[in-house]
């Protein structure tokens, strides 16, 4: 089985190389190789058989040197091949067992079971055997048998020397006979009566005389004289083989006797004597023979070639022992061969389709859910191949789902998370407070705004509304957030008035439920705005519309009172002392008193009427320094000093609205030392927030902190004399220019009033105005 | 049987490693031949006795080799020559057909009965003109080594494969 392609899937990122899994060789069955080793494997047996059936009718020799050396040959390369292979399987399974692979241990026990139940009775049946062959192969040498081979070879043997003894005998004294016989000179008839005797007595078969003639060597050459054969002799041989025989003769050689074979089945038994004269010359040589029957040499041969058999195959006997042993050992080892194979070809079989499904759960588990596995068998293990394909098919498609529906979480998280963010900011910058209290009166959200004008601490946030909001004149907000919610029915707005530094502020707050899906209620919202400055506003309009009425309705008829008052000091100009002196000092009463009341409307009506400020870039200092001026020598006790910024831009202002600023300021201050005391007018620049501020100090008394902020009301004033509208009117200039005025406490005494103005683009050239 | 087979198996190799199967070896350079000389111990024909008995054709060959020792590398053969002894037992005329070929040449042939005679034809030869001086350098260190191979072999049961039978060596030095 392997690794198939998946079908059609999402694209996918490529998994890391590391993850990859490793192609494996594909295993299948094979028929034909199969039956290619079982073929091979009957032809090696069979071959056996037939070597090993043949191998009696095979000479020793070759049995000891060719069929030996094959099968030891081959013998150990299977012996080789077996202990590679398990050698391998046993590496291999270690290895397996370490890195933990699964069925590892089932596989090792699988292969040594099939090998112990075929190592064992092998074995077994080898060590049998070969004690089997060791008894048969000395039973072949027996003692019996030693003697019986042994003795008729002797019996055989001796014959035949007895009868070469003879025939040497008889032949030495045919020789001696010929002695006195001149073979060169002699006739043949009393040649051939001396040696007849031997023949006729069936001492001799055959007598080859022969006379010595010296050769061409110098040696003496054998020439044939006569030759007698007996009646029952059959056809005489050629003298090839006693012409040879005499020539060794002749030459002195020692045992001059030898066989020769007959073509009737026979032997010649042949020897050589030399005929000597009486001085010991080599005169002739007689050649005897006599003849042995086809049947008795025959005989004497196969007696003589059952020793030599059986003497040969004694020398032979280990190597015969090691022949038949070795093909033994050939069977077992190919028992073993195959017993292995088929264990390992069985523990691959069963345990490879498991492997490849633990390994393919392991690559799916690993995220890998393309990863199939190919079915290539129809039993059951294609079948559960079958179904773990169908799971990963259903767990790919849940993944994608999966992965999907991830994508448009982490979408809608990104969204949400953006409009966190930007509410955050939103809270984070706005001017209004906003307060969440979830169902359990514990504070969620309390934004920077809502910190500043409650003075609370941000930690806040988290705790019960209760704790944080339930003193002092924080009380409200604490009953708002626990008051219980009617459905439909919100709850009433209120105003709020808080102390903080000695300043009294105006909140607006107004609660909102929040509902959830199911309309309850998941907590409600608290917002607070803080209308100190639009109460503010509200009142100088509302005082601005009576300064103007005021003026318009006291002015008009102070003329008249006026002109009247002159007309009655003209008309008694003339009358007597004491009435003169009564009338002008009641007109002079009356026309002071409506002098002063024009002063009064005309500022009331300045007030009223204060004209929008024409903003210009201004050296802020050029025009300090101008105001100031205007005070020198005014004030012996009185000293102004003035500590400017390093670097002030030029602010845009309307230099006439401030300077009637700095002058309210500073007349004041005079006025609050008493015209003794320092006055210190300082200028800084915040480039961070691009705001100038101008700083009138005094080390005058003082003003107490709850009056700090009833000082800018109109008509409100410390002083015996004065309307109550100056710095009314400062508030009002430095407001319509964007800026504030604070007042405060300076150190070590005095008062100190703060105005910030908003530096605003000075691009623009100097002088040009801008409304 | 397992005691037998192991009992087999030191035998062989105890037989095996035996120290009597040296050969003398004499090696004389003259008239620009090199004559060698060799003879086998008596173990070698003990060893051979059986198989001569039996009737088998027994040859012993013995391959000399004129060598050159070099260095610390393998010697330099020089010349090889065999001289191989073939005996014949006809044991229904308990005669010896011996015969003798040096490098296939055909030495010496004959007959014997005397079983000294055969034993000393089959342990050696006597002052064989085996190589020639062309190419030796004078005055040079040279050695002989004979080698002794019989045939047939006595092999052991699952162990064809068989060392030298004996092997000896002789030292001379070329003085033309």
């Amino acid at each position: 089985m392997a690794p198939r392609p998946a079908p059609p899937a999402p694209p996918r990122p490529p998994a890391p190389a590391a993850a990859a899994p490793r192609p494996r060789r594909p295993f299948r069955d094979n028929p034909l190789q199969v039956l290619l080793g079982i073929f091979v494997l009957v032809v090696a047996l069979a071959g056996m058989m037939l070597l090993l059936n043949r191998s009696s009718q095979l000479a020793p020799d070759f049995l000891s040197e060719f069929v030996l050396y094959s099968l030891s040959v081959v013998d150990l390369t299977m012996l080789v091949g077996l202990v590679f292979v398990l050698a391998r399987s046993v590496i291999k399974m270690m290895v397996e067992r370490k890195r933990g692979l699964p069925f590892a241990r089932f596989r090792a026990k699988l292969v040594l079971l099939l090998l112990g139940m075929t190592v064992i009775p092998a074995v077994l049946v080898l060590l049998v055997g070969s004690q089997l062959i060791f008894n048969s192969v000395d039973r072949w040498f027996n003692q019996p048998m030693d003697e019986m081979l042994d003795s008729s070879q002797r019996i055989a043997s001796d014959y035949y020397h007895e009868r070469q003894r003879q025939v040497a005998g008889e032949t030495a004294q045919l020789a001696q006979r010929l002695a006195a016989t001149d073979l060169a000179t002699s006739d043949l008839r009393a040649v051939r009566d001396a040696v007849a005797g031997s023949v006729t007595g069936e001492r001799l078969t055959l007598v080859e005389v022969y006379r010595l003639e010296p050769g061409a060597d110098g040696l003496p050459q054998p020439r044939p004289v006569v030759d007698v054969a007996a009646a029952s002799a059959g056809p005489v041989p050629g003298r090839d083989t006693s012409e040879r025989l005499a020539a060794r003769a002749a030459r002195g050689q020692p045992d001059p006797w030898m066989r020769e074979p007959l073509d009737s089945g026979g032997e010649l038994i042949r020897a050589a004597a030399v005929v000597r004269r009486a001085n010991g010359a080599a005169a002739g040589v007689v050649v005897g023979s006599v003849q042995l029957t086809g049947e008795m040499a025959a005989r004497a041969r196969r007696m003589t070639r059952a020793y030599e058999s059986y003497t040969q195959l004694r020398v032979f006997k280990p190597a015969l022992t090691g022949v038949y042993l070795s093909f033994f050992l050939m069977v077992t080892l190919m028992i073993l061969v195959s017993a292995t194979w088929m264990g390992l070809y069985l523990a691959k079989r069963i345990t490879r389709p498991v492997q490849l499904l633990a390994a393919a759960a392991r690559e799916i588990g690993a995220g890998h859910f393309e990863h199939r596995v190919e079915r290539e068998t129809a039993d059951e293990f294609g079948s559960l191949v079958d179904a773990f394909n169908a799971m990963a098919d259903e767990l790919a498609a849940s993944r994608r789902a999966l992965e999907q529906s991830s994508v448009d979480l982490q979408r809608k998280h990104a969204e949400v998370e953006d409009r966190r963010r930007f509410t955050e900011a939103v809270l984070d910058r706005v001017a209004t407070g906003v307060i969440t209290i979830d169902a359990g009166g514990r504070i969620g959200i309390l934004n920077p705004a809502a910190c500043r004008l409650l003075g609370v601490d941000a930690g806040a946030a988290g705790r019960p509304a209760d704790d944080v909001f339930g003193s002092g004149d924080l009380r409200p907000l604490a009953e708002l957030a626990t008051a219980p919610y009617v459905p439909g029915k919100d709850w009433p707005a209120q105003e709020i008035v808080l102390t903080r530094d000695g300043r009294e502020v105006q909140l607006a707050l107004a609660a909102t439920p929040l509902h959830g899906d199911a309309r309850q209620l998941e907590g409600r919202v608290l917002v607070l705005d803080d209308i100190t400055p639009l109460i503010r506003a509200q009142k100088v309009a509302a005082w601005r519309e009576v300064a103007r009425r005021l003026a318009h309705e006291i002015k008009n008829p102070l003329t008249p009172i006026q002109l009247c008052a002159q007309r009655l000091q003209r008309q008694f100009s003339g009358a007597p002392g004491p009435v003169r002196e009564l009338v002008d000092e009641c007109t002079g009463t009356i026309v002071g008193e409506v002098e002063a009341l024009k002063t009064l409307v005309d500022e009331f009506s300045q007030f009223a009427r204060m004209p929008s400020p024409r903003r210009v870039p201004t050296d802020v200092h050029q025009l300090l320094t101008g105001t100031l001026g205007l005070y020198e020598g005014l004030f012996a006790h009185v000293r102004i000093e003035t500590l400017f910024a390093v670097v002030m831009p030029p602010v845009r202002l309307d230099p006439d609205q401030i300077r009637r600023v700095v002058i309210n300021l500073v007349d004041n201050a005079i006025e609050a030392l008493n015209q003794q005391g320092l006055i210190v007018v300082e200028t800084q620049h915040d480039a961070a927030t691009s705001v100038a501020r101008i700083i009138v100090a005094d080390d005058g008394p003082g003003i107490a902190p709850e009056e700090r902020d009833k000082l800018f009301m109109p008509y409100y004033s410390t002083k015996k004399r004065g309307s109550g509208l100056g710095l009314a009117i400062v508030r009002r200039i430095v407001a319509e220019h964007g800026g504030s005025v604070e007042v405060g406490a300076n150190e070590p005494r005095g008062t100190r009033f703060t105005i910030e103005l908003p530096c605003g683009d000075v691009e623009a050239a100097p002088g040009t105005e801008i409304t | 049987m397992p005691a037998r087979l192991l009992a087999i198996v030191l035998c062989a190799f105890v037989a095996d490693a035996g120290g009597d199967r040296a050969v003398d070896v004499g090696a004389v350079a003259r008239d620009g031949r090199v004559y060698v000389s060799s003879t086998a111990s008596d173990g070698l024909m003990r060893d051979l006795e059986e198989p001569i008995q039996a009737g088998l054709s027994t040859t012993i060959t013995y391959e000399a080799d004129l060598r050159e020792e070099v260095g610390i590398w393998f010697d330099r053969t020089i010349a090889s020559a065999t001289v191989a002894a073939s005996i014949q037992y006809d044991t229904l005329t308990r005669r010896y057909q011996l015969s003798r070929s040096v490098d296939g040449r055909l030495d010496d042939s004959r007959v014997s009965e005397d079983r000294a005679d055969v034993r000393r034809f089959a342990l050696g030869f006597d002052r064989l003109p085996l190589f020639s001086t062309a190419d030796l350098e004078a005055n040079a260190e040279y050695y002989v080594r004979v080698r002794v191979r019989t045939r047939p072999r006595v092999t052991f049961f699952f162990w064809p494969w068989g060392r030298d039978a004996a092997s000896g060596t002789a030292r001379f030095t070329f003085i033309p």
